[in-house]
């Protein structure tokens, strides 16, 4: 420790800390526009200007570059250093044209007004988006610029005489206006050091010098993947969220978690008159920090408030008419209950979804458990799951892994068994970014398809889709002496290079991660690739390999609906089994809470037979989802961003869900629908709200604790159960299941931009950007079938066509085709088997490009 | 994953050589300047893979010097020298002349037809020959014509021929 004398102040702190951050925690304003915290010193603005005492070649030194040593004597608010400040200042605002900031009549300026004295304002503070909200204008107040010469007035070059140079608004994500941009290059550092993206640089030169995306073009044809990194630092208005933009100024905040993937980064939603209007990333959350994804940033505003349910719905004939909450219920206890009077509980089945918070899988648990008392309780990823966690009870006698997400970063070692993790989970793709590029660790990437992690993989194993457990398996074999087995489509070099990187990682100390990332389609080959990976981390790690072995499932919470007890109880119907029976007419009612099976699920024909083929079909969600279309009752619940309660992220750290957001007319809180629900079919559940469900849940449910436990250390509390007492090497089949059929097999994944909750509905906008309605075919495919760059083409299964543009590729192999899970609204899953086994698709084209 | 077209494949074979070592860089950008007259978006994206670098830092390396090209180069480049001997034998009278005949705002734009393009150019110390201009033809960089002793009148001439279809040996012949 070392002492420094600040502002005449004793202040202790850790010798060689940039001093800008100790007199930022020191609560002392300082202006510093081009430092972002944690990151080197770019020192370029010169706004952090502070006296130091007996300092060369002169006191007065940038205090983001200064490093505190001991007996250090500054000072931050002397007239000289004021007076430096203000000088820089007047330089950067040279080039930015706001006269607000300085002009002598401001505080008479009401917005809307139009300015008489300045004939030279090209832009004003008080028609801006970022006023009031805006790092360069408080920096300015600071120092009262207003009291400062304007020597740039008359200039040229400045854009009080120029003409500005054209904004970027071509895409749905981020907005770009260039003349207001200082050249801080917060967003370049940004976008490189917290991202590894680095979609943007400095272009030209001198006073042309400018910021530019890709290789200069639009910002969506850059390798931009709109997480906002850049927004968040960007001191002025140049880069700011499209969506709101105008409405971004947030009178309160929320913190919440995202639950558009199994990361759980924590966010922070700005509500203007109770709408979320502005994401932010909070750093409480110790994964997810300061950094977040598309999805999280901009989920809130997938689809527009009028396509949300905002009324119950309740059938007539053809058509679905809003009712009244307590007839909607009523109409839906009546339904349920009739089937259960005529045929038995076991003709009534419930589905729950991973999108739902704990609460409201404890309460639709008891619905079908202790009210209506049947054993037929799934939700439509529950077989992929359930083979995921039989694999891990089978090797370490618990499916509750210890192993946290956070050590990633640790790791000099990492295997990635999955599809494209910046997709599906961003943030621990940005983590193994973090570990790769800082810290030099060696990455090893199992995956059928090209990702953002290929060119960071040393090696790439790119094996045949449904080879991805022989070549995990491989590895692990490796491990325990001799040389890998082959695996399809991978040359023996680069099994013998990942085997050598894995024996020099399983030598050297610390964490040696195993990620995986199955598939949300194909419980047969999760379970096969879940048995590799828990063998691969066995001959690794050996009895801590569960420590190591980290599973990132498909959705949000599946954890904590699974834990929570949404799975056939004994006797009961898996999701494929509902199903059919539903069709044999064995089940006559379904509850679907939340999850839309017809978007989720392999299958569609059979799902949609089904959801067809019962009496009464109960939905509730907040959208009408391609289910709803089909249900006898809706009602309406509050968006994933309005629920309160928890969710159990994918290293089982149990985080909160805080309401961001209010009812636009009659939805409810699920939580609040679910009692409904259940008193109307008989039962007494007295539940004011999460909170007091989560309580209940905090008794019966090993690992979990109430809302005030989770508050006391945010992001700390775990999931977890007694430690694994095994670490059993699980057997594998012989050989990968043979693809059935000729054609090409299909490949699907999570992608990065198409929302859930837009896939949903069908909407057509549910990939804002259109970057993801595409199939990717192999050039050496794709001329065999002359199908050429674009071309409409038709991939047929199973009596089941789906219609997409083709895309050549080379980040797919020859002999498969990949095809996002969510295009049109989940069309792909119409062609698999309702047991998601591996399917081959006969691909032709249709109309030339 | 971007697709191996043809013209990438030639690019990249252009520069095959090439290290992930900023080093590197300029070289390539002068590489392939040399062979298409220009530094094309694909070209900065298949150096910025070569080199190991963000194709955001090609662009940026790239703008930073005003001898890149981004676009393709016109048929014909007129390089005027905007230095100080030329400059004072009334070089900028000359530049206005000829931007004026092409139809031009400022140096560095071309024709719309992609005739006759103006490039800024800078003393290669024979001034005696002040004011002067280079004629260079797309493809011929090393066998750039010197017109030297150039009046406003000249210039105009010469531009108008280049504007009207004439080739460089045309224009400087007699
Ligand atoms: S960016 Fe900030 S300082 Fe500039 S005009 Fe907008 S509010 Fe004012
Ligand atoms: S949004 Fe993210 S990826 Fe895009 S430029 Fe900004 S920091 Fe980079
Ligand atoms: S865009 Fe914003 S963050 Fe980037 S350099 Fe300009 S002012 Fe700074
Ligand atoms: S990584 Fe996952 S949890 Fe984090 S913001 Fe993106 S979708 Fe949400
Ligand atoms: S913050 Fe120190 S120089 Fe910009
Ligand atoms: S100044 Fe033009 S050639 Fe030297």
């Amino acid at each position: 420790m070392v002492t420094i004398t600040l502002n005449g102040r004793k202040v202790e702190t850790q010798p060689g800390r940039p001093l800008l951050e100790v007199i930022k925690e020191q609560g002392i304003a300082i202006t510093n526009l081009c430092y972002i915290d944690g990151l080197e010193p770019y020192a370029g603005c010169r706004t952090c200007i502070v006296e130091i005492e007996g300092a060369r070649p002169t006191p007065l030194q940038v205090a983001c570059a200064t490093r505190v040593a001991d007996n250090m004597v500054v000072q931050t608010d002397t007239p000289a250093v004021k007076r430096q400040r203000q000088a820089v200042m007047s330089m950067i605002m040279a080039n930015h044209p706001d006269r607000c900031l300085t002009c002598h009549r401001r505080v008479h300026c009401m917005p809307g007004d139009i300015c008489l004295r300045d004939d030279v304002v090209t832009h004003r503070c008080l028609t801006c988006s970022k006023n009031y909200r805006c790092e360069l204008q408080t920096s300015c107040e600071m120092i009262d610029m207003g009291e400062f010469e304007e020597p740039w007035v008359g200039e040229s070059r400045s854009y009080y005489e120029a003409p500005p140079p054209d904004p970027d608004r071509g895409n749905p994500f981020l907005e770009f206006d260039p003349q207001m941009c200082i050249i801080c290059t917060r967003c370049v550092r940004a976008c490189d050091q917290l991202r590894h993206t680095g979609a943007i640089a400095l272009s030209g030169k001198g006073h042309t010098t400018m910021i530019a995306f890709g290789t200069g073009g639009p910002i969506h044809e850059s390798s931009c993947d709109f997480c906002g990194a850049c927004i968040d630092v960007c001191p002025t208005a140049t880069l700011m969220e499209k969506p709101n933009k105008w409405v971004g100024r947030a009178d309160d905040w929320t913190n919440s978690t995202c639950n558009s993937c199994a990361v759980g980064c924590t966010l922070s939603y700005g509500l203007a008159e109770g709408r979320p209007v502005i994401v932010r990333p909070d750093r409480i959350n110790p994964l997810s920090r300061d950094q977040i994804c598309v999805r999280g940033r901009f989920g809130y505003d997938a689809v527009g408030e009028r396509e949300r349910l905002s009324r119950h719905l309740v059938r007539s004939g053809e058509r679905l008419l809003p009712a009244s909450f307590e007839d909607a219920v009523r109409r839906a206890a009546q339904a349920i209950a009739a089937v259960r009077r005529s045929d038995g509980p076991g003709a009534v089945a419930v589905l729950g979804s991973p999108l739902a918070t704990n609460e409201e899988a404890y309460l639709l648990r008891r619905l079908a458990r202790d009210v209506i008392q049947t054993p037929h309780l799934d939700f439509s990823h529950g077989p992929v799951h359930r083979a995921v966690t039989d694999a891990w009870r089978a090797a370490f006698r618990t499916e509750r892994l210890p192993a946290e997400l956070t050590t990633i970063e640790q790791a000099q070692t990492i295997v990635v068994i999955g599809g494209d993790l910046e997709e599906s989970h961003q943030i621990v793709s940005l983590r193994i970014k973090d570990a790769v590029l800082k810290r030099r660790a060696r990455l090893v990437l199992i995956s059928s398809r090209w990702g953002e992690l290929v060119p960071l993989a040393k090696p790439w194993i790119q094996p045949r889709p449904g080879h991805e457990a022989q070549a995990a398996q491989a590895l692990a074999d490796a491990l325990a002496g001799g040389e890998p087995g082959a695996v399809a489509n991978v040359v023996p070099e680069r099994m013998a290079a990942a085997a050598e990187a894995l024996r020099a990682g399983r030598a050297a100390e610390g964490p040696f991660a195993v990620v995986f990332a199955p598939s949300a389609v194909g419980a047969a080959a999760a379970g096969e690739q879940a048995r590799a990976a828990a063998n691969l981390a066995i001959a690794a790690r050996g009895q801590a390999a569960a420590q190591h072995l980290h599973y990132l499932p498909s959705d949000a919470n599946v954890h904590g609906i699974a834990d929570m007890g949404i799975s056939p109880a004994e006797g009961g119907r898996s999701f494929p089994e509902i199903v059919e029976a539903a069709r044999a007419g064995q089940i006559k009612a379904l509850v679907v809470h939340d999850d839309n099976p017809l978007l989720n699920a392999p299958g569609t024909a059979a799902i949609r037979a089904a959801l067809e083929a019962v009496d009464a079909l109960i939905v509730i969600d907040s959208l009408r989802s391609t289910t709803a279309d089909l249900a006898t009752v809706v009602l309406a619940e509050l968006p994933f961003f309005a629920k309160d309660g928890t969710i159990t992220t994918a290293d089982r750290r149990i985080l909160r869900q805080r309401p961001a957001g209010r009812a636009q007319r009659d939805e409810r809180d699920g939580v609040a629908v679910l009692t409904a629900l259940a008193n109307a079919l008989g039962d007494v559940m007295t539940y004011g709200g999460a909170g007091d469900v989560m309580r209940e849940v905090a008794e019966r449910v090993p690992g979990y604790a109430t809302h005030e436990a989770i508050a006391q250390a945010p992001g700390a509390t775990r999931a977890l159960g007694p430690a694994p007492t095994a670490a059993d090497r699980q057997p594998l089949a012989a050989a990968a299941p043979a693809t059935a059929g000729d054609g090409l097999v299909l490949v699907t994944g999570r992608s990065l931009f198409t929302s859930w909750d837009g896939a949903s509905i069908r909407s057509e906008e549910a990939d804002k950007l259109h970057r993801e309605e595409a199939v990717l075919i192999n050039p050496r495919d794709a001329s065999d079938l002359g199908v050429r760059m674009g071309d409409e083409v038709v991939l047929a299964a199973g009596g089941a066509e789906v219609r997409a543009v083709a895309r050549l590729d080379d980040g797919v192999g020859p002999g498969w085709v990949y095809l996002p899970h969510y295009f049109a609204g989940g069309a792909p899953m119409s062609l698999f088997a309702l047991d998601g086994a591996a399917a081959t698709v006969r691909v032709r084209a249709l109309q030339r490009a | 994953m971007p697709l191996e077209t043809e013209a990438r494949a030639q690019v990249r074979a252009l520069i095959a050589d090439l290290k992930p070592n900023d080093g590197d860089l300029l070289q390539a950008l002068h590489r392939i300047q040399h062979e298409y007259g220009y530094i094309s978006r694909e070209a900065m994206e298949v150096v910025a893979e070569q080199l190991g670098l963000y194709a955001a830092e090609v662009y940026g390396a790239t703008t930073f010097y005003s001898e890149f090209r981004l676009e393709p180069p016109p048929a014909v480049t007129v390089r005027w020298c905007g230095g100080p001997a030329c400059l004072v034998r009334n070089g900028r009278g000359i530049r206005d002349a000829i931007l004026a005949t092409l139809g031009l705002q400022e140096l560095g734009e071309q024709t719309a037809d992609g005739r006759v393009g103006t490039w800024l150019g800078q003393c290669n110390g024979t001034c005696e020959l002040a004011p002067m201009m280079w004629l260079e033809e797309h493809g011929h960089w090393d066998e750039a014509r010197v017109v030297g002793h150039l009046t406003a009148a000249r210039a105009v001439r010469m531009a108008r021929a280049l504007r009207d279809g004439a080739s460089v040996d045309e224009v400087t012949r007699g």
